[in-house]
């Protein structure tokens, strides 16, 4: 956190440019005439603080759901409700996945960790949440499940 | 089309719009219950995407592709198959194409065979996430 205040006066006088520099930089502190304390900080900055606070929430009632003995159902889940097609082993996984990429975008400023993890997660999900594909997926390798195919029709 | 046979080893699916220009280093098989959707590939993607795909599997599987994106499925279902098997990789050949995949660089279809590469398709599907 910074030190230097300034006044919201600075901001049509010659600290304007101080002012606005500080805030490209990361965070620019201002006192408003009323005495409260304003911040101004880049967007991207508010996002992912926002995102992080909002996955933080997420990681924490998983977590709790996964302390008791039931299976969470769709509606506890709640947002979370896209990981129903995953059994407690994977949410367990999901949850310390979720948790080192919080770490991870956390350390680096940079959602793109929690981004990737998530999108794998939502994809595996979705794969799992058909049938079949999901018995194939989960099954074992049985060499006669696999077969000769002729070549696609409407090729060149 | 139908399921000929059971797995031969020592004949590979076909790939997708004629013969490739190299010999591929991995045969490349489907799962039974998939052979229907393979044979879809080129009316459902196009050509394009089909050979794309072929030369990713029969070439570089699990390498990134220059064009598709792949993404290591999570959980149980990313999990090798057994000794030998990579995890799966989810190639999103277009925008409503997916498929599952694990490759395996020494598998024996039966014991005592020679150990060749393989890649396993185990899932298509065409319905857009």
């Amino acid at each position: 956190m910074t030190d230097t205040i300034f006044q919201s006066s600075d901001l049509a006088g010659g600290k304007r440019t101080e002012f606005l520099d500080a805030a490209r930089s990361g965070l620019a502190r201002l006192r408003d005439k009323d005495g409260t304390s304003l911040v101004m900080l880049p967007e991207s900055r508010l996002r992912l603080l926002q995102t992080l606070a909002t996955w933080w929430e997420a990681y924490s009632r998983l977590d709790a759901l996964l302390r008791r003995s039931l299976a969470p159902t769709a509606n506890e889940l709640g947002e979370l409700a896209w990981l129903r097609p995953f059994d407690r082993a994977d949410l367990e996984e999901f949850l310390s996945d979720l948790h080192d990429a919080l770490v991870a975008a956390s350390a680096d400023e940079d959602e793109a960790a929690l981004a990737d993890t998530l999108r794998a997660w939502r994809i595996t999900a979705r794969q799992l949440e058909d049938p079949l594909r999901r018995s194939v997926l989960l099954g074992q390798h049985v060499p006669s499940d696999y077969v000769e195919v002729d070549e696609p029709s409407g090729g060149e | 089309m139908a399921a000929s046979s059971a797995y031969d080893p020592f004949r590979p699916a076909k790939r997708p719009g004629g013969k490739p220009e190299t010999a591929p280093g991995y045969r490349v098989l489907v799962h039974r219950r998939f052979v229907g959707h393979y044979g879809e590939l080129v009316s459902r993607v196009g050509i394009q995407q089909a050979k794309q795909f072929w030369d990713h599997v029969a070439h570089a599987p699990g390498q990134p592709d220059p064009i598709a994106s792949t993404t290591i499925l999570k959980g149980r279902a990313g999990r090798p198959k057994g000794p030998g098997w990579s995890r799966t990789f989810h190639y999103e050949i277009s925008a409503s194409g997916r498929i599952d995949y694990q490759y395996n660089d020494t598998y024996k279809a039966t014991e005592g065979s020679d150990p060749h590469p393989v890649v396993a398709i185990l899932t298509i599907n065409y319905s857009s996430h």
